[in-house]
């Protein structure tokens, strides 16, 4: 057929026939736009019979028309599809060089970590907010009438020693005294704020509860071994209410060791004593070894009812309220959390150890 | 206290296993911290008697000894030489173990075969003695099997005794309690009286001495030799080690009792006489551990003619101590004061098992059934007589009549146990309980509990008795939400946040020496070289507590990089600690005008080595300056705090060039600044750390601020470009400040995207390029008001005596 020659229907049959079959036969988008150049381009071949369909007579021009239609219908239908074809393979292809070693090291956005023994603080504070307990801080640097005289420790007590305590030099020139303690120490528990805080808030006419939970480092005169270290960390609790009971206390470490340890954590409440609570009980946990057929008591903390004579130093009457304190050591707490074998190791700040948390 | 199971139940009807006992007395307040069995194990061990011995030929120092087991003999090789025939001791012959699981098989030594060995008494782990074989005594049951006889196996438990139990210290104290505790049966023996009569030693208590009761007996015609065997083995597990019959008598009754025991060789007396009285000036006591102790007018003793011959309640004189050829004793059985017994014997540095006692406070009421005891054990295992005894009682026993309301003491457990119940637990404990019914009652607890002088302690029995472990638990309303302070949050932000960027948190210990202030370069009226001194630091390097955190971060620097960790971007919050000032005020010290120290909470940060990590694609990048300040702005950040602004400064330890003051807003809080290199030197770490310490409690005074929300503008802003030409000197905050005044009020961001300098430039000049946004959500900017603004920063830079460039 030539561009001279007017096309017939079955002209237009055949063209749609060819250009299917240019179609079919590419093999690559290269292949089919020329195709599609070829027979649907503005001077392609179905252009062509376009543009004789103006002399035609209206019947056949119908009829051309509308096998033209057909035919770009076609087309259409199958180039899609052809495309679609094209396109996937070229994909595959392209996406396939384009592949890497996904096994390479990740590039790993730098983070620090809170030392282990703030994460343990942290936890076990957040523990006493749940419960109500509001969080206070007090000084290291302590007089030794709120470190021990008003927490009914003896004059003559041990823990009043060199041996034990850490003595700071007093900053007033008051001489020193025969056994060579100043009135100024590195505090020895957070007890000492639990004074401080009964101060407060007790007087006259005023009395009010108090719900306190009080993180802090304390010292000892100590050498250091597995499980002594001469700086460690306390959290100290204190409630004063009209009618707390022991049974309160319990039930508050109970819920404090759940919350930390786990829900079927097995616990062991039993008298203990200290110098500024009577009774006195310490709470022991129950932690199984590795292998799961034994395990241990760990010691978690020592507590009591507060001492009506502690009670006093503090501005309250013992006989208008009741209390109950508690003091957790950290470093055991973080020891038997973390699985760490020797307390020392905290102390070291080796951030080979550091950064695993 | 160390405890055999046997001793104790041979005073209390009990017949629970030895693991099950220390449950029962750790939840009823004397804390079991170990089941042991020392001697369990051995089998086959038995008694035999030496029939014969002979040298081994070729082995001087071995004997070939035969010994009969009852049954038949055994040639055995030993190579002790303390028995003679006649003697009988323990054999492990061939199949039997010794404690411990070593087992023992025939041997052949120098030619001669050897059935077994003898053994002595550290081999049966009854004892320390391994000079000889242990010789049993004539009344070892011959052929006996040693285990059975001496019950080998016999569990001991270690219990650690609070300081309030003073009664636990004994194995009646124990069998009292359990009494209590459980309802068993009380076998403790009727002792008798002091007999009275001359007991041939006159003694004198003398004033000033707090002796309260002394009870001295005096026994004639002991033999002194070795105890029982069965004796020495109690002894030895609880904790004591057998010496001879009578001393080990005395020690005996004191573990039995409760009550310390001395005895004297009357023969080495002078006077004979005693005096209890101070110490002389001077005076010099050789104790029985032979350390010549020269004693204090405040120490009590116990003296004859020739002057101290014990120290009282702690430990008696090597000048009267009973030997092998004693025969005649004066034994002493006395109440001490506790408080005098403590300060001689810590100003001693002795501490013995009668001051443990003694310091717990001994009392006296039945102090003569401890005298009584000792002299049975005495005269049962030692031979010889009573002949006399004086009990002088110079300070009357006063026991507390105890208050005690039993409605008070369910409010104190939270545990409902009725008035009558608590009578009879404290009944039990020995205490004697007046009154009925719901009121008030008064208790008066007996003389082996000087623990108990109030309700409180009474409330404590009464819960101990109870159970802990019945206790019902409940959690108490505390009436008010919990919280934590606004600085105490904002700190946790801030430690968060620098965790998040990378930073490791460390926890130092506050101490420092002064000369690692001066090796920092502070100058001498620098006021963090006015430290807060220790009277006893654990070291001479940690003799101050630290005024900075650097000197703890710079060593705990160089201990990591020792390790060969080189990276290290480390932070610390903590209190320092500085002598009270206006600025700083002190701290209430209570009563007594104590002065504190004031302690601000600081934050410092150090980092060395590659700040950026490396990869194979890229590589690592070192710590510098900005860093570190952009560690601050973060913590800025994180506060909502006011613009952050830095000011050069020149001061220690840091680099004049490279160290910056920080201030938020006009707060001044700290400094930052690469170390200088004379620094790093020093402290031995990195050259090119870099160090920042900051104010912590001023950046979080009155917590962190809530953010002002700025709402985006729904107008695309106008970005463009523009470049500052300025000499080298000019700073970029300069440059920075100049262009955003000139950019006017619409400007949003400013941002410093490079800095060149170059020959093209010309000498002594750089340019400083910066990305701008205008913003107005008002209206849409256009291209008049870009040319306008920069029109106007063109006029600021030559204000600066620049150029800009487009």
């Amino acid at each position: 057929m030539s561009n001279d020659t007017i096309p017939t229907v079955s002209d237009v049959q055949a063209l749609g026939e060819e250009a299917l079959a240019a179609l079919a036969a590419a093999t690559d988008l290269d292949g089919l736009d020329a195709a599609r150049a070829t027979f649907m381009g503005k001077k392609g071949k179905l252009s062509g019979v376009k543009r004789h369909l103006g002399k035609m007579d209206h019947e056949t021009r119908k009829a051309v028309g509308q096998a033209v239609n057909e035919v770009n219908a076609a087309f259409g239908r199958a180039e899609k599809a052809k495309r679609t074809e094209l396109e996937l393979a070229r994909d595959r292809v392209v996406l396939a060089q384009e592949a890497i070693d996904i096994t390479l090291p990740p590039r790993v956005p730098r983070r620090g970590s809170l030392h282990p023994l703030r994460q343990t603080v942290d936890a076990i504070l957040d523990v006493f907010v749940g419960l109500g307990y509001e969080v206070v801080t007090g000084p290291e640097v302590e007089s030794d009438w709120f470190n021990f005289d008003a927490l009914n420790t003896k004059m003559d007590h041990p823990a009043r020693t060199l041996n034990d305590t850490i003595y700071v030099q007093g900053l007033t020139e008051a001489p020193p005294r025969d056994d060579g303690t100043t009135g100024l120490l590195l505090r020895t528990q957070t007890s000492p704020m639990q004074i401080r805080t009964m101060l407060d808030r007790a007087g006259p006419g005023q009395d009010q509860p108090v719900h306190v939970a009080i993180p802090g480092r304390v010292y000892r005169q100590d050498t250091p071994d597995a499980t002594h270290v001469p700086v460690f960390h306390q959290i100290e609790g204190l409630a004063i209410d009209r009618d707390l009971s022991l049974a309160d206390l319990y039930g508050t470490l109970m819920a404090f060791a759940r919350a930390l340890v786990g829900e079927d954590v097995k616990l062991r409440f039993r008298p203990h004593y200290f110098p500024f609570t009577e009774p006195s009980a310490e709470l022991d946990a129950w932690i199984p070894d590795e292998e799961g057929d034994g395990g241990k008591w760990v010691e978690l903390l020592g507590s009591g009812m507060v001492h009506p004579n502690v009670l006093t130093a503090g501005g309250y009457d013992p006989e208008k309220v009741q209390g109950f304190a508690f003091g957790i050591g950290i470093e055991r707490t973080a020891m038997v959390r973390y699985g760490v074998p020797d307390l020392r190791l905290f102390a070291e700040n080796d951030i080979r150890l550091l950064s695993a948390f | 206290m160390r405890v055999p199971v046997s001793w104790l139940y041979s005073y209390i009807d009990l017949d629970l296993a030895p693991e099950a006992l220390a449950d029962v007395l750790t939840i009823g307040g004397l804390e079991v911290e170990a089941v042991e069995r020392p001697t369990g194990g051995a089998r086959g061990l038995k008694v035999v008697e030496i029939r014969d011995f002979a040298p081994v030929p070729g082995a001087d120092k071995l004997s070939l000894v035969q010994a009969f087991d009852g049954d038949r003999e055994w040639e055995i090789v030993c190579g002790a030489k303390n028995f003679a025939v006649g003697d009988r001791v323990p054999a492990a012959l061939p199949g039997s173990t010794l404690p411990g699981g070593f087992e023992i098989g025939t041997k052949k030594l120098m030619g001669v075969t050897s059935n077994g060995m003898l053994a002595s008494a550290r081999e049966l782990g009854v004892g320390e003695d391994h000079s000889g074989i242990w010789l049993l005594g004539d009344d070892a049951p011959l052929g006996a099997d040693v285990t059975e006889w001496l019950d080998l196996d016999e569990a001991v438990l270690d219990i650690d005794l609070t300081p309030d139990r003073g009664y636990g210290a004994s194995i009646w104290g124990l069998a009292r309690d359990l009494h209590a505790l459980t309802g068993a049966d009380l076998m403790l023996p009727g002792t008798g009286p002091n007999p009275g009569g001359d007991p041939a030693v006159p003694v004198t208590l003398h004033d000033g001495t707090g002796v309260r009761r002394w009870d001295g007996r005096g026994i004639e015609g002991v033999t002194v030799k070795a105890s029982p065997p069965w004796v020495q083995k109690r002894l030895n597990l609880a904790g004591m080690r057998p010496i001879s019959n009578v001393v080990d008598a005395t020690n005996y009754a004191m573990l039995e009792t409760g009550y310390p025991v001395h005895a004297y060789d009357r023969a080495l007396l002078a006077g004979p006489e005693l005096h209890v009285r101070r110490a002389e000036a001077g005076e010099v006591l050789t104790t029985l551990d032979g350390v010549d102790r020269t004693l204090d007018t405040e120490d009590v003793v116990i003296a004859d003619a020739n002057g101290a011959v014990g120290l009282a309640g702690i430990m008696g004189g090597e000048a009267t101590e009973i030997a092998d050829t004693t025969t005649d004793l004066y034994v002493e059985v006395a109440a001490w004061d506790p408080v005098k017994v403590l300060r001689t014997g810590r100003r001693h540095g002795l501490h013995t098992e009668a001051r443990s006692r003694f310091e717990r406070t001994v009392g006296a009421e039945w102090l003569t059934q401890g005298a009584s005891r000792v002299a049975e054990l005495i005269t049962e295992w030692a031979g010889g007589t009573v002949i006399g005894g004086v009990d002088e009682h110079p300070v009357p026993d006063v026991a507390p009549r105890i208050r005690l309301r039993p409605a008070r003491v369910r409010s104190l457990l939270g545990v409902d146990i009725p008035a009558d119940r608590q009578a009879e637990l404290l009944t039990a404990l020995g205490c004697d309980v007046e009154g009925e019914g719901e009121d008030e009652r008064v208790v008066v607890p007996p003389s082996y509990r000087p623990d108990l002088r109030i309700e409180a302690d009474l409330t404590e029995e009464v819960a101990r008795l109870h159970g802990y472990d019945k206790i019902e638990p409940r959690v108490p309303s505390t009436g008010q939400s919990g919280r934590r302070s606004p600085e105490d949050l904002a700190a946790i932000e801030v430690r968060r946040a620098l965790a998040g960027a990378g930073w490791t948190e460390v926890l130092l210990y506050p101490f420092i020496a002064d000369e690692d202030l001066a090796a920092l370069g502070l100058d001498e009226t620098d006021p963090r070289r006015q430290t807060v001194k220790l009277v006893n630091p654990l070291s001479k390097e940690e003799s101050v507590l630290r005024t900075t955190l650097l000197p703890g971060l710079l060593a705990t620097v160089r201990r990591n990089v020792n390790r060969q960790s080189t990276d290290l971007a480390l932070f610390e919050t903590g209190h320092v600690f500085v002598p009270p000032s206006e600025d700083e005020p002190a701290l209430d010290g209570g009563p007594g005008g104590v002065e504190l120290p004031a302690e601000p909470d600081h934050l410092a940060l150090i980092a060395c080595g590659a700040f950026v990590d490396g990869r194979h694609d890229r590589d690592p990048r070192d710590v510098d300056f900005a860093d570190v300040l952009g560690a601050i702005a973060l913590v800025r950040e994180v506060l909502v705090a006011d613009d952050l602004r830095v000011e050069r400064t020149h001061e220690m330890p840091f680099h004049p060039g490279r160290a910056a003051v920080v201030y938020f807003g006009d707060t001044r809080v700290g400094v930052v600044g690469e170390l200088h290199p004379r620094i790093c030197k020093a402290f031995e770490v990195p050259p090119r750390t870099v160090a920042a310490e900051l104010r912590l409690d001023v950046m979080v005074a009155g917590g962190a601020a809530l953010p002002t929300a700025v709402v985006p503008s729904p107008l695309p802003g106008l970005r463009f470009d523009v470049a500052a030409l300025v000499d080298v000197g000019t700073d970029h905050a300069t440059v920075r400040d100049a262009i955003a005044a000139a950019a006017g009020e619409h400007l949003t961001s400013l941002t410093l995207f490079d800095v060149f300098a170059g020959e093209q430039l010309g000498e002594g000049k750089k340019s400083l390029a910066f990305s701008l946004l205008l913003e107005d959500p008002e209206t849409q900017l256009t291209d008049t008001e870009e040319a306008a603004a920069i029109e106007r920063i063109a006029g600021a830079i030559e204000g600066l005596g620049g150029q800009m460039r487009r």
